[in-house]
């Protein structure tokens, strides 16, 4: 039968050094600091194939614009949902797909709030209406932050919705929208 | 005098000695400190953004997950019947798992999701990320709080037993902080604005679904491999860092698994498919845990109750109440059957008796010269129960109607909670 004797008792130093407490302390700098430098240290990007579809996630594909290349630490394809974060330069070009019950007007109330549920974010001009090459129907407007601007647009079919969004600078946007344009028009629902 | 010195040579070191004064003199404790301050400084920082955004959301979770807090604190105080640890010390675990580890988990585990993302496909980030790095992130850094308890505080780390307790509070306070955080992710995604409905959701499969198998389970099991590490002095230095190596594996695989995408969708999407999910991935590290737990607990109690019973003294403790001691169901039973026998008088004096108890058995281990206060304590509180016309503070006889009435009660709650869960739209 087991018992706790005062043999159990510990037999560490008696004092516990100020250098345990050190190497503890670089422990989690090693987590906080050192995983994160590991990380920026490892490029994210990753070339795509000009023109060809790219499998988003739950069976939404769009073909990048040209000269995009896909990061892949905001990528994340699955069965039912997925993410897509492709980068021109400096601008970001984001699509998320994700189940949803709602109509196109309230996925538009939904992604508007979230963008102007970060702080600094605001919806500037008036929405209207879009829609792909493939027959999706969709809202798009835009959105500002200090000096980066951006736009979004959102889609609903299928029980999906289908949201793009796109930040930068506003000299590099007006240079790359025509291009991301193009890629959003190209948008479809293929099934899973 | 000999004998004695000789022993106080072999075993230097007398639990609960360390009170908060003597801590402020340990630089270490002072680093720790720095730590702690740092964390909340982070943690205060993203409380204050979603406060901002959020308002009523942010308070709303505060307030709900502060509550959930207050039945696992109560659990491990249960826990920590016998040899009670420093409530400062239980407060820097918990502080630890919510400040520290917490604000040191979420950059490291984005960071090892993105290298995943990197090193192998966006795909495999996608089904194995958050069942990786989350877990080898968090479980480390929560680890690294039982740690931290030892190097400011080894005399109270003295049985496996308080490892677990330190371990599972670190864990209350990450899963709390976690929590709270999802809670507010919830509402962001559901952009709805200040809307607590995301929350109310958070609560009830974070809380309950989930909240058993959670943090404060895996912290208990790293804990307890902190605990045999820093007490199993007669094992072999190898041993004891293998099984606490072996302990914190245990604690990241339950993690992993809970995470994991396995059986995601092989049962179907309905509300007794989701029930199987959460039984099958939950309960086999639920029921190893709880076993380990009970086997440390068993083996603290049967120490500190033969010390009462070395005493052979019936006015300080019966047969009966050595048997009920040592298990907590045990003793809440004679606290049960004392309201029955004697009113509720009977089962607050026979409380303060198992207390009394307890604290001599602590004391008649470390310094058995000074366990007078406590014996008269016992004695003052068997004249009490006597004069109650209750003077055994046992069990009675196993009482159906307690057990109908408890099966009925977690009938009612997971009924309830099924109820919520499906009007919210979450099962």
């Amino acid at each position: 039968m087991g018992t706790v004797t005062r043999r159990h008792l510990t037999d560490l130093p008696s004092t516990p050094g100020l250098l345990s407490a050190l190497l503890l302390a670089v422990f989690l700098a090693a987590l906080s600091f050192g995983l994160p430098a590991l990380d920026r240290a490892v490029s994210a990007q990753r070339a795509v194939r000009a023109g060809e579809p790219y499998r988003v996630g739950a069976g939404v594909v769009v073909v990048p614009p040209a000269g995009a290349t896909l990061d892949v630490t905001g990528t994340r394809p699955g069965e039912d949902r997925g993410t897509a974060l492709f980068r021109l330069g400096p601008v970001r070009y984001a699509i998320t797909v994700q189940p949803f019950s709602g109509d196109l007007t309230q996925a538009a109330v939904r992604l508007r709030q979230r963008i102007t549920g970060t702080a600094g974010y605001q919806v500037t001009g008036t929405q209207l209406a879009v829609s792909t090459a493939g027959g999706l129907a969709g809202l798009q407007g835009g959105y500002t932050a200090g000096d980066r601007g951006g736009r979004y647009a959102v889609f609903v079919a299928h029980g999906l919705t289908i949201e793009v969004t796109v930040s930068g600078a506003d000299l590099d946007l007006g240079r790359t929208l025509p291009a991301i344009d193009t890629s959003t028009k190209t948008l479809r629902y293929e099934g899973s | 005098m000999s004998e004695l010195a000789s022993e106080s040579v072999n075993e230097p070191v007398r639990p609960g000695t360390t009170r908060p004064i003597a801590l402020t003199r340990l630089p270490a404790f002072w680093v720790v400190l720095v730590l702690l301050a740092a964390g909340a400084v982070r943690m205060s920082q993203i409380l204050a953004k979603f406060l901002q955004t959020y308002p009523i959301a942010t308070i709303t979770a505060l307030g709900l997950f502060g509550l959930l807090a207050v039945p696992f604190w109560f659990f491990v105080q249960e826990l920590d019947f016998l040899e009670r640890e420093p409530a400062a010390l239980l407060v820097v675990a918990f502080a630890w798992g919510g400040l520290v580890a917490t604000s040191v988990s979420i950059p490291g585990s984005t960071a090892l999701e993105n290298l995943i993302a990197k090193l192998g496909s966006p795909g495999l980030a996608a089904e194995w990320g958050a069942a990786l790095a989350g877990p080898t992130v968090e479980e480390i850094a929560k680890t690294l709080g039982v740690v931290a308890i030892v190097v400011i505080a080894r005399s109270q780390v003295n049985s496996v037993l308080d490892g677990v307790v330190y371990g599972s509070l670190v864990g209350l306070g990450f899963q709390i902080v976690e929590d709270i955080v999802f809670a507010i992710g919830a509402v962001a995604l559901a952009g709805q604005g200040d809307d607590v409905r995301p929350v109310v959701t958070t609560f009830l499969v974070r809380g309950f679904l989930a909240g058993v198998w959670s943090h404060t389970l895996f912290g208990a099991l790293a804990g307890a491999g902190i605990g045999y590490l820093v007490v199993s002095v007669d094992r072999s230095w190898w041993r004891r860092i293998a099984m606490a190596a072996l302990a914190l594996f245990g604690a990241w695989a339950s993690h992993v698994l809970w995470n994991s995408p396995l059986f995601r969708d092989g049962l179907g999407n309905g509300a007794v498919a989701l029930l199987a999910v959460l039984v099958f991935k939950g309960l086999p590290p639920l029921l190893l845990i709880l076993y380990l737990v009970r086997r440390a607990h068993d083996r603290e109690a049967e120490y500190y109750v033969a010390r009462l019973a070395g005493l052979d003294d019936p006015e300080v403790i019966t047969e009966g109440e050595m048997r009920a001691l040592g298990s907590g169901s045990r003793r809440a039973a004679a606290r049960r059957h004392a309201a029955d026998q004697a009113g509720n008088k009977a089962r607050a004096t026979v409380r303060r008796l198992q207390r009394a108890q307890a604290r001599l058995a602590v004391e008649l281990s470390r310094a058995p010269e000074h366990a007078e206060q406590h014996h008269c304590e016992v004695r003052e509180h068997r004249a009490t129960l006597k004069a109650l016309g209750h003077p055994e503070a046992v069990e009675g006889a196993h009482s159906w109607r307690h057990t109908a009435s408890s099966i009925g009660t977690a009938a009612v709650a997971i009924a309830v909670l099924w109820v919520a869960l499906s009007a919210l739209g979450g099962a």
